[in-house]
Formats: structure tokens, C-alpha cells, sequence
């Protein structure tokens, strides 16, 4: 039954996706992804092909970098997969535009569904092709209260929340770290 | 033409909750029902959300704790040690033998009086109220044993951050040995109770048949992915704390109906109480906490843990900022997945079957809405 | 994005919906008298020194278990603590035939309409305990941010005895169910009632439980 552990990097960087290999012990998963809106679905096409199955989606409110909050809103949409029959898990991050719509995943991996309106509910975020788009978890009469969206004042970039030496080609500037929160 | 009417008229809704007798929590099902028969089952969830994310994000890191225990709090102690140990892993804490030892008794324990739980509950919605009373003796045992270290009764906060809180002593082990033969010998009680009741097996045989590709498509884990004979489970798939020192089988079953979920969670208890009887045996000497500083920087970046919760995979993902208050901090719960197939699985079944599915998939609300 | 984080405009205020619901539904209950409804035609002393003395011993609770405290009230029905040695011996599902609501969890922002819509369908008498501290003050979730939490069941119910706890044990709720027979006669034990059993643990030396 010991398979010999197979490495999948090389199977996504082939469908052209901009993968990374981190360290597990540190992280806590093995391949960080970064995606543009349009390659969303076929990541999630790859990786069904492939045979992972889909941990959670989840959102993440940053400040947008300077001269780029034209384009991005500064919400953030992670997605985690893993194995059955292997450990080998993949985190994969995309920037939301600023009309706050993404494709959807939800006809590739029907568990994506609810993680979708959970992200909208909390986010704000909308998912472009969900068949049901209401609220999951909060009340259903107030549809525009997006809870975890962050104030003003506690935004931060999003080179101050990543690893330094992954800093993402977007982040034009230094990352500053600002102390004394 | 007169066929179809008569088949719109027999068309009705039907609200299953929030408030029923079942023991899973406030969730509500919408069913579309055509005389006996589901439509279409949707749950609607949100009842008892009680924003543990938000104030994961407000809050200094280590006073999230008493939230991991109110999550699930049936099987409060593995939510504990996923973030203990996330926390650790990200602060680069290094825990001392004897705290990992006894954390993995004490969440083995946890694990079957969870599962013990279910099975009277189980029992309870099928109509029989004779194993629920079985099931709470027993553990009102583990309940003792736990109180007499950690001080609560079901929602504990029993682990820090590098260790645990309190030392376990001579009575807690000759406690634990006491109950673990205890145990052993109940298992005849709910064989002939349960397992080999033909009614039982009636209704659970062939009902709510879960695919293993299904189960891909949702991300279902835990011992309702193991139904279905896919043998993954956390603890050997992605080991962590001192698992890896321990002789234990992962159980699965062949064909994915209710009666193979509930054969899954009877021999995980047996399991568990051969993984406390290794740890009880080889327990060492020794500090039970490392030494940590009172207020815990987590460095830039994200880090995930996942840890084996008696429903399945459970999955702390935490993005630090530098501070020590965490700036996102996300729980991936099991029964979210597991529940989120009712949609595709209930569709055309019989309502009684609709409840025998419900109540092997193991819920607990709370969790699922957070 | 700044114009979205006008928090204030668009949090919910969970005290006005608590009082929104109050006002419209609960109303006619509180005026007329807690505990008789409109109250009988007829009152005789005797009458009614037995009536209250058979609803008090007989108090049938309505499953109304939400959260973490629903556990430790089934846990007060099972072998070792026993709750229908006091009465309750059925626990029922339909508010149409109890007469206690044991409110065991967080009251919600979403569940506060299911709540009054239980409380309603119950007749009266009815009498309501406050099991935990989420539903005395919001509990643990009563903090700054809170968005979703109504702040105690008694911003939408009249409660009569609040336990606390989080959870509280078993002991605690017989203790409430007391309380309750208490306040509807006026005596404490009203029938004579039975001692609690030792525990099963007692055996094992050192270990300390009752």
C-alpha cells in the first residue's frame, strides 16, 4: 500500500500556473499557487483531474497596494486542497477585481457551493455562475452586511501578511512593515 | 393531463427545524415532499452563528481558546490541540514528550465519548430510547475522569500553548485503565442491543449510499468518507503530536450506506482505546509545558494545521501579521462538507431515510455555522 | 472601498430588534399577568393551593436545546442525574404540550423570531428557564464586535430563573427546576423528593466527585 510520495508541481506548472513549492513543517502545505481570475476554473479542472479533493475557500481582506486600487479591491479569495491518498496539500490565492466577481467552482466541485456563499456573505465577494447566491449564514434581510470586511485603520498590505521571501510580483513597492499595532 | 395535476396537488413544503427533537442542533431543512417522498432537501443553516472567526481576529491569539472548545463541543479537545499546535507550529514551539502523551489520551478519550454520544442520538431519531441511556453511563465515566484534570465537563480548555495545563496523576491513570476494561466488556451489550437488532438493520442497510467520487466532490472526510472505503484519516495520512509511535488500524467500510458509517465508528472506538492503552503504558517523565513567552509574536505569513476531529478533517488556517492577534484566522470544520452533499444525496428518498441519513452523518450545528 | 466600511450605518442594532420583536408579538402575554394568562374566572384558595402544588410537580419541558447547554440538559434526563424524579418526566418536542421552556444556548439575531414563535405557541401557564450564560447576558459572545448575538433570551421572553454556567452541570438545571417549584407554590421540595446517588467512580481512591 506505500506509494512512492509523488510531487505535483510539475503538473501544474505544465497548464501553465505560477506554482511554488514552500516548506511543509513551516506552512503547513506544500505548493502555494498564485492565480489570476481567469485561470480559477481550470486550476480547479486540473486539480479534480488530478484527484484532490477541496479543503475550504475562504476570503482575506488587505489593503490594496498604491496605484494598483484601481484594479484590486483588496479582497482576497484562498483556496485549499489536498489528497486522499497522499499528504500533498496546495494553497491557492486570487486577487478579486474590483467589481468583486470571480468565476465559480461550484459545477466542478459541488462542495465548493456553500463555501462560496459563505465567502459572499462575509466578503462580499460574488461568484459569477452560482446557481444560489443568498445568504448562508446570516440573516437573509440583510444581504449587504459583509461582517469580516476590516476598518479602515487595521488594513494591511498584503507583503505585511505573506512570507518575506514570497513576496507577489503585484507588490510593486517595498514591503514596509508597520509596527506598533 | 389529469395525471400530472393530481401529482401537483400531492406537492407540499415541509419545514424540518430548527426547533425538532433530534439532537443535532437548530438546523432547518426545507423539503419539497411529494407524499412520503423528498424533492428536494435544503438545509438552511445560520441559527447559531456566532461569529467565532471575527473574534478570532479581535482578540489576542491566546484568548481564542475558550472558542475552540465551544465550536464542538461534544469533542471539544481535538478543536484544543489543532490550535495549540497551530500556534506552536507558527511560533516554532517545541512541546515536551510527556504533554504530547497526554494529549493524545485525553483527546482519545474525548473521541469515544463523542462517539458514544452519537450512537444514542443515532438511535434516538431511528426511535429507540434504551441505547442512549447505555451511551451516557458510559460516558458520564470518561466525563468523570476528565473533570478530575481539566476541571469541566464538556467544554474544556484544558491545553496551552506549549503543553497542557495541568499534570495527570496516579488516580487519573488507574481511572483510565479501570474504564478502558469497563468498556471492553459493554461491547456485548450494544452488539446484541444494536448491531444485530434487525430493525436497526433495516433501516440503515442501503440508505444514503455515499460515492467515493462524491465524497471527492464535496471534501467529506471522517469516518463518513471512511463508509465509503476510502481510508484516510488525519492521524496516518498527516500525522502529527506523537501518533506515529502508536499501533492502530484505520477501520473502513465497503459500500457507503448508514450501516457501514455506524460499523466505522464502533471499531474507531475500539481503536482509541488501543491508542490509550500504548500511551498509558509508555508514558514518560517530565516537564508538561515549555517555557513560552507570555505574548506570542506570530511572524508574517500564513500556516495551516489540520488535526483528526471525530467528524473528520479539521483545518486551522491562520494568516499572522506580525502582532499577536491573528489578522485572519479561518476553521475549516468537517460537518460543513459532510452536510453540504444532503442536497445531491436526499433527492427522491423516503422521509424516515432522509432521518436515518442525518443522523449517521454525525452533525453538530455549532460547528457548521461558527 | 472606504464608503463599505461606514460600519455604523450598517451594523445591525440587536437591542432595537429585540425590542421590535418584543413589541409587536408579546405584548398581550406580559400585560395580562405572567403566569395565568387572562387569569380564571373563579378563584378559590384551596383550588388553588393544589393546582399549584400538581403543576409544579409536574413541569414538562419543551427540547429547546440549541448550544453546548443542550448537552448537559440531555445529560440531566439520563440514568445518573434524572430529571423525572422532579416531574419532568418527558422532555416534548411540541410547545403545544409543555409548560417549561429551558432556553440552552445562544439566542441569535436569526433564531430570535423561532424563539418568540415557540414561546407564543406554549399555553398557558408557562413558566421559562435561562440555562447558561449565553442565554442570561450573551455569555462569552457579549464582546465588542458583536454582530449577531441578542444579548440574553430575557430581551425577548420573560424569564423566571436564570442558572448560570457555561455549561452548567446537571446539578445546576435540577437546582433552576427547583427554584421553579418554588417560586409556583412557595415551598421548596413540595412532594418529598429523592437523594442523589453516589457516583460510580467513588471506588477508585482519591479521585474527587461526589
Amino acid at each position: 500500500m506505500v506509494k512512492k510520495p509523488k510531487d505535483y508541481k510539475e503538473d501544474f506548472l505544465h497548464q501553465g500556473f505560477d506554482a511554488n513549492r514552500t516548506d511543509y513543517s513551516q506552512r503547513g502545505y506544500h505548493l502555494e499557487v498564485a492565480l489570476n481570475v481567469n485561470q480559477v476554473r481550470k486550476f480547479a479542472q486540473t486539480a479534480y483531474d488530478l484527484g484532490f479533493y477541496i479543503v475550504f475557500v475562504a476570503g482575506l481582506h488587505v489593503r490594496p497596494d498604491e496605484g494598483q486600487d484601481k484594479e484590486n479591491s483588496g479582497l482576497e479569495v484562498v483556496y485549499q486542497f489536498a489528497r486522499y491518498d497522499q499528504l500533498y496539500r496546495i494553497k491557492a490565492r486570487v486577487s478579486a477585481p474590483k467589481s468583486l466577481e470571480l468565476p465559480t467552482i461550484s459545477d466542478i466541485y459541488q462542495g465548493a457551493d456553500w463555501h462560496e456563499r459563505e465567502t459572499r456573505d462575509l466578503y462580499g465577494v460574488v461568484f459569477d455562475g452560482h446557481p444560489n447566491m443568498k445568504p448562508l449564514l446570516l440573516a437573509e434581510e440583510d444581504p449587504d452586511f459583509h461582517p469580516l470586511l476590516k476598518e479602515e485603520e487595521k488594513l494591511k498590505f498584503l507583503a505585511e501578511v505573506s512570507w518575506p521571501s514570497a513576496v507577489p510580483e503585484v507588490a510593486k513597492k517595498e514591503a514596509e512593515p508597520e509596527t506598533g499595532r | 393531463m389529469l395525471e400530472s395535476e393530481y401529482q401537483e396537488h400531492n406537492r407540499f413544503f415541509l419545514n424540518m427545524g430548527p426547533q425538532h427533537p433530534s439532537t443535532h442542533g437548530v438546523l432547518l431543512i426545507v423539503l419539497e415532499m411529494e407524499g412520503e417522498y423528498v424533492l428536494d432537501p435544503q438545509p438552511v443553516l445560520g441559527f447559531i452563528h456566532r461569529m467565532h472567526e471575527k473574534m478570532g481576529e479581535s482578540r489576542p491569539c491566546q484568548n481564542f481558546m475558550p472558542n475552540t472548545a465551544r465550536m464542538d463541543y461534544v469533542c471539544a479537545l481535538p478543536y484544543n490541540h489543532g490550535y495549540v499546535s497551530l500556534i506552536e507550529r507558527k511560533a516554532e514551539i517545541e512541546v515536551p514528550k510527556r504533554a504530547e502523551y497526554i494529549r493524545v489520551i485525553t483527546s482519545e478519550l474525548n473521541r469515544i465519548a463523542s462517539h458514544l454520544l452519537w450512537l444514542g442520538a443515532y438511535l434516538l431519531d431511528l426511535g429507540a430510547f434504551t441505547p442512549i441511556l447505555y451511551g451516557f453511563d458510559d460516558r458520564e465515566h470518561i466525563l468523570d475522569i476528565l473533570e478530575s484534570i481539566t476541571g469541566s465537563r464538556l467544554t474544556y480548555c484544558y491545553y496551552r500553548f506549549g503543553g497542557v495545563y495541568q499534570d495527570i496523576d496516579d488516580t487519573f491513570i488507574a481511572a483510565t485503565r479501570a474504564f478502558v476494561k469497563r468498556l471492553r466488556k459493554r461491547y456485548s451489550i450494544y452488539e446484541k442491543l444494536v448491531t444485530k437488532n434487525i430493525i436497526f438493520i433495516k433501516r440503515t442497510e442501503n440508505v444514503g449510499i455515499v460515492s467515493p467520487d462524491m465524497a471527492l466532490r464535496y471534501g467529506m472526510t471522517g469516518p463518513n468518507l471512511r463508509g465509503s472505503g476510502i481510508a484516510y484519516d488525519v492521524r496516518k495520512n498527516e500525522p502529527y503530536s506523537v501518533y506515529p509511535e502508536f499501533d492502530f488500524e484505520i477501520p473502513v467500510g465497503e459500500q457507503g450506506d448508514c450501516l457501514d458509517r455506524y460499523m466505522v465508528r464502533v471499531k474507531e472506538i475500539e481503536q482509541s482505546l488501543r491508542i490509550i492503552e500504548q500511551a498509558l503504558d509508555r508514558l514518560p517523565d517530565g516537564p508538561i509545558r515549555a517555557k513560552v513567552p507570555k505574548n506570542i509574536k506570530l511572524t508574517p505569513g500564513d500556516c495551516n494545521f489540520a488535526v483528526e476531529a471525530a467528524r473528520g478533517e479539521l483545518s486551522y488556517y491562520l494568516v499572522g501579521d506580525g502582532t499577536s492577534t491573528p489578522y485572519r484566522l479561518k476553521v475549516r470544520v468537517p460537518s460543513y462538507s459532510n452536510l453540504s452533499c444532503l442536497p445531491e444525496l436526499g433527492r427522491g428518498i423516503l422521509l424516515p431515510d432522509l432521518v436515518s441519513i442525518l443522523g449517521s452523518f454525525d452533525l453538530v450545528i455549532p460547528e457548521i455555522d461558527r | 472601498m472606504g464608503e463599505e466600511n461606514k460600519r455604523s450605518q450598517i451594523t445591525p442594532d440587536l437591542d432595537a430588534y429585540a425590542a421590535h420583536l418584543k413589541s409587536e408579538s408579546c405584548q398581550p402575554v406580559i400585560e395580562q399577568g405572567r403566569e395565568y394568562g387572562e387569569g380564571p374566572l373563579l378563584r378559590m384558595k384551596l383550588a388553588d393551593t393544589i393546582m399549584k402544588l400538581c403543576q409544579a410537580n409536574s413541569l414538562w419541558p419543551m427540547t429547546f436545546g440549541i448550544a453546548c447547554c443542550a448537552i448537559e440538559m440531555m445529560g440531566t434526563g439520563m440514568a445518573r442525574f434524572d430529571i423525572s424524579r422532579y416531574g419532568s418526566e418527558v422532555f416534548r418536542p411540541s410547545p403545544r404540550q409543555s409548560d417549561l421552556m429551558i432556553v440552552a444556548g445562544t439566542v441569535n439575531k436569526k433564531l430570535a423570531p423561532v424563539l418568540l414563535t415557540l414561546y407564543e405557541q406554549m399555553p398557558s401557564p408557562k413558566w421559562v428557564i435561562a440555562l447558561g450564560n449565553c442565554a442570561i447576558s450573551g455569555g462569552p459572545f457579549k464582546v465588542k464586535e458583536n454582530y449577531n448575538i441578542i444579548e440574553g433570551a430575557d430581551k425577548l421572553i420573560p424569564v423566571d430563573v436564570y442558572v448560570p454556567g457555561c455549561p452548567p452541570r446537571p446539578e445546576g438545571l435540577i437546582e433552576g427546576i427547583l427554584k421553579v417549584q418554588e417560586k409556583i407554590t412557595g415551598i421548596r421540595h413540595p412532594i418529598p423528593q429523592n437523594r442523589h446517588p453516589k457516583s460510580p467512580l467513588k471506588k477508585v481512591k482519591g479521585l474527587r466527585v461526589k
